[in-house]
């Protein structure tokens, strides 16, 4: 069981992400922006446009008006969700030692790193559980919920909760990064793990990349999608939209005024 | 009839009157089937639907940003539930996890029950795009309404005041059913109320041949709302403009754009195309409506079947204009009450007209007070999209739609001393303003923008 989670299921899990995605973008594609919804106030210039992006994919800005309790909750969830999957690939990557670049000791680097993925899990723990908890709490919330926003939730709750059993409990239950380095070089390699790699005798990691991979291929075919359907939205809302210029033509107004246009001859105006 | 299994209903249009809009009604045994055909035409062409029933977290964030379901506490109106009678046929039909998993994801098989749903709930939609306004991705459930009716149009189920209008529309050029000589006869008699009322000589040249502007009134003015019409009239004639009301087109509405925006919305637009030719026009300029400026401004370049050759702009652009250009004299003590604007929505989130109307406001009154919120988070006055129903169940409910509306109107305290004005340059926000403000008991008088600015105008 082990050895096809680790071994076999990532390859089927990366074509049911990636055709399921580009299948999905790819109906979006299909269809056209047929009339112009652009949303005021207009952006006179496409910087004003990238600005709208960013403040809207960095700070959630729109969120921050319409609703700030949830803005929160996600606004924290996100952060720390970006910051554990970049922490993922640079942590992997350098096996801890990324900060030796800011000048630090390799020791150091490697203390640094668990502290932030601790507390990034942790704030990820966090958010997803007040999310939840929202959910299950808030009349309005409660209303457009269905099976399945729950149990996407709860998937990537176990998701975090696994992950952080192993930050927290690493010597016991955990994976170090150089294990868990090699076993991404063999899959990339294609190659075969050993059966008594670490990656595959312990227990937690492994129950970690289930999780992630059922993730993964619900993706294309769930709210997930929300990653690309906010710039494919934004796409079409939030565009250049320059107004035709005032000023009537042939209208003098001294000339109008001074002529007495409207003035009954005789009496003078109000 | 307008209640069906406890939702309110807007009454039918009959057989006779879907005819005339060119529409034969489906059997009941074959909506479902028809219904379905009609959605995946729409998935495929509108990318703003598509990304509306595909990228939806159902985070809630837009029940409370719209009126309608803050008026009602009907989970149906939140916006994203509203997408969801869609979505969950969208999804049964045309996505691999609904066919999968069914249920567990919120698919549903199409039945006469849901394309009744839709016609209750498509119709309590004011189309203000509030909803896109606040949601974190822009999801515009406006889109998704106007897919709704659109499908229901087809089957031949529409309202009664929408079918009517969009069918006096192709009749006359207008939605009151006005024929040329009551038009004429109408700008008559305003002519010589100006004079006595402002001392004014105001002429209103309709189908004048070689006028450089052709002005679209909203046909509601020439018989609810006069001194719009005469505000217009007296601009024009401070500016000694050569101006002139087309009589093919006397509508700046276009009830096409909410309930059929193929035939009937296109057929107004060619309609306005003519009337410029004709004319000889070099610049269009548009009345007080909300919905009307949106299908101009943003509809007519790509609803059009030829090239557009007038720059089309609204009356409150021009008047902006003058303004801060400082060629307008206006006196504000003539509009000496205490003043709040109503930001229609589709001027402010559709066509990015809210300074300018600030501009003309706060020149034209001595004691102006913004309301919060307002200009791109306005909330709608909740007869947009023409959810101007008269039978008693829709009337109640219009009263409901207008509720959070009215609790902003009060906190400005323009209505403490019963003397206030409540400024809503558009023709449908004033049609359900009027009864609104008494039935809440708000202590304002409704006002049209341009209303105040030909008070305003010293000549
Ligand atoms: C560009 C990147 C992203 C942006 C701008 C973004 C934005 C948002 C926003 C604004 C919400 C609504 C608030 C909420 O319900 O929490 C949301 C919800 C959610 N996002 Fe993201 N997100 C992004 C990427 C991701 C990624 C990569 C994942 C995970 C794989 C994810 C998972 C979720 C989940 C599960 C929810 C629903 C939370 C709930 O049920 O309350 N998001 N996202
Ligand atoms: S368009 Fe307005 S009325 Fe319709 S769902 Fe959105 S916020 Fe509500
Ligand atoms: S705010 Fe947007 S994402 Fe959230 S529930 Fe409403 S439509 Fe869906
Ligand atoms: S009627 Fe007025 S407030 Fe309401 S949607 Fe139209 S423009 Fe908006």
């Amino acid at each position: 069981m082990s050895y096809f989670i680790m071994q076999i299921l990532p390859y089927i899990t990366l074509v049911v992400f990636t055709f399921g995605v580009l299948f999905r973008l790819g109906r979006w594609a299909g269809s056209r922006i047929v009339h112009n919804i652009t949303l005021a106030p207009f952006p006179q210039r496409n910087s004003q446009v990238l600005g709208i992006f960013a403040a809207e994919v960095i700070f959630f800005r729109s969120l921050f008006s319409s609703d700030r309790p949830l803005w929160a909750g996600a606004w924290l969830m996100h952060m720390a969700l970006f910051g554990a999957i970049g922490g993922h690939l640079v942590g992997i990557y350098f096996l801890g030692k990324q900060f030796v670049y800011l000048g630090m000791s390799e020791h150091l680097s490697e203390q640094m790193s668990a502290l932030l993925g601790t507390s990034a899990g942790l704030a990820l723990l966090a958010g997803l559980v007040y999310l939840l908890i929202r959910r299950l709490t808030v009349q309005k919330v409660k209303e457009v919920t269905g099976t399945s926003d729950y149990l996407q939730l709860v998937l990537l709750l176990a998701i975090v909760v696994v992950g952080n059993i192993m930050r927290l409990f690493e010597h016991d239950l955990g994976i170090a990064y150089a294990p868990a380095k090699d076993y991404v070089a063999h899959l990339l390699m294609l190659k075969p793990l050993p059966m008594d790699h670490l990656a595959i005798t312990t227990p937690f990691f492994v129950l970690h990349l289930l999780f992630v991979q059922i993730l993964l291929m619900v993706f294309p075919f769930s709210k997930l999608m929300h990653v690309f359907g906010m710039f494919a939205n934004r796409w079409i809302i939030n565009r250049v939209y320059k107004d035709p210029a005032s000023g009537l033509p042939n209208v003098d107004i001294a000339a109008a005024r001074q002529a007495g246009i409207g003035v009954p001859s005789g009496e003078g105006g109000v | 009839m307008p209640k069906y299994k406890d939702m309110v209903q807007p009454a039918r249009a009959s057989e006779k009157e879907m005819k005339k809009l060119h529409i034969d009604l489906t059997p009941d045994d074959q909506k479902c089937e028809k219904a379905l055909q009609y959605l995946d035409e729409m998935r495929k062409k509108f990318r703003s639907f598509v990304t509306a029933m595909e990228s939806c977290v159902k985070c809630g964030a837009c029940a409370e940003n719209c009126h309608t379901y803050l008026g009602t506490k009907d989970p149906n109106n939140i916006p994203t539930n509203r997408a969801e009678l869609i979505r969950k046929i969208y999804k049964r039909y045309f996505t691999l996890e609904g066919r999968w998993f069914g249920k567990l994801v919120g698919a549903e098989d199409i039945s006469l029950d849901v394309i009744e749903e839709w016609y209750s709930y498509f119709y309590q939609c004011s189309e203000c795009r509030r909803c896109a306004r606040s949601c974190p991705f822009g999801i515009d459930t406006c889109e998704v309404t106007f897919v709704g009716r659109q499908i229901l149009h087809w089957l031949g189920i529409t309202p009664r005041l929408h079918a009517n209008t969009g069918g006096a529309m192709e009749n006359t050029g207008n939605h009151m059913n006005l024929p040329r000589p009551g038009i004429v006869d109408t700008l008559e008699f305003l002519a010589d109320d100006i004079l006595d009322e402002f001392g004014v000589e105001v002429n209103f040249p309709v189908d004048k041949p070689d006028s450089d502007i052709i002005y679209i009134p909203s046909s509601a003015d020439f018989a609810l709302n006069p001194y719009t019409l005469m505000g217009a009239g007296l601009f024009f004639t401070y500016i000694g403009a050569n101006w002139t009301i087309p009589s093919k087109v006397t509508e700046a509405g276009n009830f096409g754009f909410l309930f059929d925006q193929r035939f009937t919305q296109r057929h107004n637009v060619m309609r306005l195309l003519d009337a410029a030719q004709e004319l000889g026009a070099k610049k269009i300029v548009w009345g007080e409506c909300g919905h009307g400026w949106r299908a101009a401004k943003m509809y007519v370049p790509t609803m059009a079947d030829r090239p557009v050759h007038w720059p089309i702009t609204h009356i409150h652009d021009e008047v902006a204009h003058y303004i801060r250009t400082n060629q307008l004299k206006l006196d504000p003590s003539r509009n000496d009450h205490p003043t709040t604007l109503h930001d229609p929505c589709n001027y402010a989130r559709a066509c990015d007209l809210q300074e300018n109307l600030r501009t003309v406001v706060k020149a034209c009154v001595s004691d102006f007070r913004e309301m919060t919120p307002n200009k791109d988070w306005t909330f709608c006055c909740g007869g947009g999209s023409g959810i101007l129903f008269d039978d008693p169940e829709m009337y109640q409910r219009r009263i409901q739609l207008s509720a959070k509306k009215a609790e902003l109107v009060r906190a400005t305290g323009v209505g403490a001393n019963g003397n206030g004005y409540l400024c809503a340059p558009c023709s449908i926000c004033k049609a359900q303003l009027y009864p609104m403000v008494e039935e809440h008991n708000l202590g304002v008088e409704v006002k049209g923008l341009i209303d105040l600015v030909g008070k305003a105008l010293v000549f």
